[in-house]
């Protein structure tokens, strides 16, 4: 008699699990034959806004991973490396950046089929005197506070008249050629 | 356990009262006794008299242990600091033993003997920093690599981040003798249904098991030497969100609040009630996780099916109020660094409502399944004195009648101004593991209910302005899905800590797993290991046995290579 109800009972909670298991029905979405969007607020890949960049170096500071390399190519070029195969996503260069300039994106499929595809981004930021005016990139500013190994004191201490030009060549589209440009390898 | 309840008459002991009792007992040996706060007490003792202050506390006082932090002090206390942590769960109070070793001779006494559940936690300061636990009745590599020089102790500052000792050839774990009669039978390194790997050698007569042996830590990432040598404070709580694959929340959460405690740094209660929303959200999609495995793991797929397709809208909720479905990085020191949107209650409230729904289906249908229970019941015996003296935690002490949940003993967040009531089951075995997560899951769609209605507006990062000063230390502790993640902070120069520690709930829940499966059949050995809910670090090995002798050996790369 035990035995039965047992047998009853067990068979009673299989109706039951089987109806759990029916009611969604299929679940298991095409990707990635069909593209999947992140949800609304997704952090992803950081891209940086080189018009926006100061070159203040605030978010290689803070980078847990320490993806972002800052190199001085010549007197007017800092270079921004970020080495995206260590990101993590976590948005602290974007929740830092001053100026806004650095955004996270909605893209996370960062595999590549590619060998040469070395997952690296190059931002290169004009710095130093303005080509224009022959004068410095306006102070006070982030740069002035920054005291660390890596960054250039010849273009912090340079003194600047008060409405120093903020070298970004907007509205002369014809400079932009040679000052601030972008390279990306992907 | 016995004295752990002789003592119930004369419960509520206080700093003072500890702090008496530790003098009478040691005289002189007390060298230093400093409250912090109601809930904190940071004694420092002398080295010879460790294990009669670890034996006053533990035995003598009823005391849970936590674990054990190395430091090194050298540079400028001349020697090096042993920290052993205990809890009064019942008073709200953690209590840390310091004691500072001489440089020229780094010795302790060991306290394994008289508390079984320090054993990894000594033997990891001796691998790592090089202070000899003194009569520790097991005194085996724990943590470094086998072919790891005997000389180099990579927590010591001389030690540099990036040093690479010489890697050697033919090197075995020192691993338990079998004992006469027995098959070793190994489970791991992978095994099919631990979704980590992990290496038991597990010792049976006939089907019978009576012995076992773990190796892990293969691939210890060394995260807290990083830690202490390299990232500021507020780079850490992302490296700590990464120490456990499912519930990291709970360890930058920790490690915040041991920072927090340490510069007595004010959290805004809105903040709070952020971290603990999201600390039951992640409960919530990790008992999903862990019933769905057990299952898997017992060959109930359909059970394993269900409830993963229950925990998606979960993670996929995260990831709209944080950018991220796992790895929130929600958590900053002093607050946390995104606000929830606007219509953030109306989508929680949807998917948990979802989810209970759902639940209550399922805990409908599953429990009655005879299949199941046979598969459960009187599996993994784990008596409340065995809990007790291997420092179990979370549902694996709740499951053995042992009433620990730091929600309620150690608030912390917001679960102080919350109601709730502990799960807690006496079966002892995985079943009652099993119904304690069970239980716990719509005890988390509650709180977080509460927490919705009764969260304030206001400020959610507390503005530090100055430097956190150097030689300060805080505790923080946060009940995961697994247990107590226990993180120690002590603050150094340079806006770094000098030392942080880390003890997830499976440190100590591992080393449960030996009495647990002890007479045990080996075919319920994997749900037993699983009824933890483990978390393992990962291993590269292969371990092969000859099966005449017995003998164990590990291959090595090369011989793996020639293999294929």
């Amino acid at each position: 008699m035990l035995i039965a109800m047992n047998v009853l009972e067990t068979l009673w909670t299989k109706i039951k699990q089987a109806l759990i298991c029916l009611r969604p029905g299929r679940v298991t979405l095409p990707y990635p034959f069909a593209p999947h969007d992140p949800e609304e607020g997704f952090r992803g890949l950081p891209r940086l806004n080189v018009d926006k960049c100061i070159g203040c170096g605030g978010c290689a500071n803070v980078c847990p991973a320490r993806l972002i390399r800052i190199v001085d190519k010549d007197q007017t070029t800092r270079v921004l490396v970020f080495l995206y195969e260590r990101c993590t996503f976590c948005g602290r260069c974007a929740e830092v950046c001053p100026e806004g300039a650095i955004e996270m994106s909605r893209e996370y499929e960062l595999s590549t089929d590619d060998v040469h595809d070395d997952m690296i981004g190059e931002y290169h930021i004009f710095m130093g005197p303005c080509e224009r005016c022959g004068r410095c990139y306006r102070p006070p500013s982030v740069l002035d506070k920054l005291q660390q190994p890596g960054f250039r004191s010849d273009c912090i201490d340079r003194k600047c008249p008060p409405e120093g030009c903020r070298i970004v060549l907007d509205e002369d589209t014809d400079d932009r050629a040679e000052a601030p440009t972008q390279t990306a390898s992907r | 356990m016995s004295r752990h309840v002789e003592l119930d008459e004369d419960r509520a002991v206080t700093a003072e009262q500890i702090t008496d009792s530790m003098r009478r007992r040691l005289g002189d040996g007390l060298l230093d006794s400093r409250p912090a706060g109601p809930t904190r007490l940071y004694l420092t003792v002398d080295p010879a008299k460790i294990v009669d202050a670890a034996d006053e506390l533990f035995n003598g006082l009823g005391a849970r242990f936590v674990i054990s932090a190395g430091t090194d002090e050298r540079e400028n206390r001349g020697g090096f600091r042993v920290s052993h942590f205990f809890s009064f769960d019942d008073e709200d109070l953690y209590v840390a033993l310091h004691a500072l070793v001489p440089e020229d001779d780094p010795r302790i006494d060991s306290i394994t003997p008289i508390i079984p559940g320090a054993n990894w936690a000594e033997r990891e300061i001796q691998d790592l920093l090089g202070v000899t636990a003194e009569g520790h009745p097991d005194p085996r590599r724990l943590v470094l690599p086998d072919d790891w020089p005997a000389d180099v102790y990579p927590l010591r500052c001389d030690f540099d981040t990036r040093d690479r000792p010489a890697s050697a050839e033919g090197m075995a774990p020192p691993m338990k003798n079998r004992p006469e009669g027995a098959v070793m039978v190994p489970v791991g390194p992978y095994f099919p249904t631990q979704h980590e790997p992990e290496a038991f050698a597990v010792f049976v007569e006939g089907e019978v098991v009576v012995d076992s042996d773990y190796r892990g830590f293969y691939n210890h990432r060394g995260i807290e030497k990083l830690g202490c040598a390299d990232l500021t404070y507020n780079q850490i709580p992302f490296i700590a969100e990464r120490i456990c694959g499912i519930c990291g929340f709970v360890h930058s959460c920790a490690y915040c609040m041991a920072v927090e405690n340490a510069a007595g740094i004010e959290v805004p209660r809105r903040a709070q009630y952020i971290r603990t929303i999201f600390l039951e959200l992640e409960r919530l999609h990790s008992h999903l996780l862990w019933t769905g495995v057990a299952a898997h793991i017992i060959g109930f797929d359909t059970l394993f099916m269900q409830t993963w397709r229950m925990r998606e809208p979960v993670m996929w909720l995260c990831e709209q109020l944080t950018g991220n479905r796992k790895t929130y990085g929600m958590n900053i020191v002093g607050g946390v660094r995104r606000d929830l949107p606007a219509d953030a209650h109306e989508k929680i409230e949807k998917v948990i409502a979802d989810v209970e729904r759902e639940w209550s289906a399922l805990t409908d249908a599953v429990p009655g399944d005879r299949t199941l229970i046979a598969r459960l019941e009187d599996v993994g015996t784990l008596t409340p004195d065995q809990v007790r003296q291997t420092c179990c935690l979370g549902p694996t002490a709740r499951g053995s009648g042992v009433a620990i949940d730091l929600r309620i003993d150690h608030p912390y967040a917001a679960y102080g101004e919350l109601e709730m009531e502990k799960c807690v089951e006496d079966g002892c075995d995985t079943l009652a593991r099993t119904l304690v997560r069970l239980a716990e899951t719509p005890v988390a769609i509650d709180i977080i209910r509460q927490c919705l209605a009764k969260m304030p507006d206001g400020e959610i990062q507390a503005t530090i302005d100055e430097e956190i000063p150097p030689g300060l230390e805080g505790i923080g502790a946060v009940e995961a899905p697994r247990g107590e993640s226990f993180h120690w902070v002590l603050t150094g120069e340079n806006n770094r800590p000098k030392r942080w520690r880390v003890r997830a709930p499976s440190y100590q829940n591992l080393q449960a797993i030996g009495p647990m499966i002890h007479g045990d059949v080996l075919a319920d050995v994997p749900i037993d290991i699983g009824s933890i809910d483990p978390c393992y670090s990962c291993t590269d090995r292969m371990t092969v046995i000859d099966r005449r002798s017995g003998q164990m050996r590990v291959m090595t790369r090369e011989e793996i290579l020639d293999r294929r």
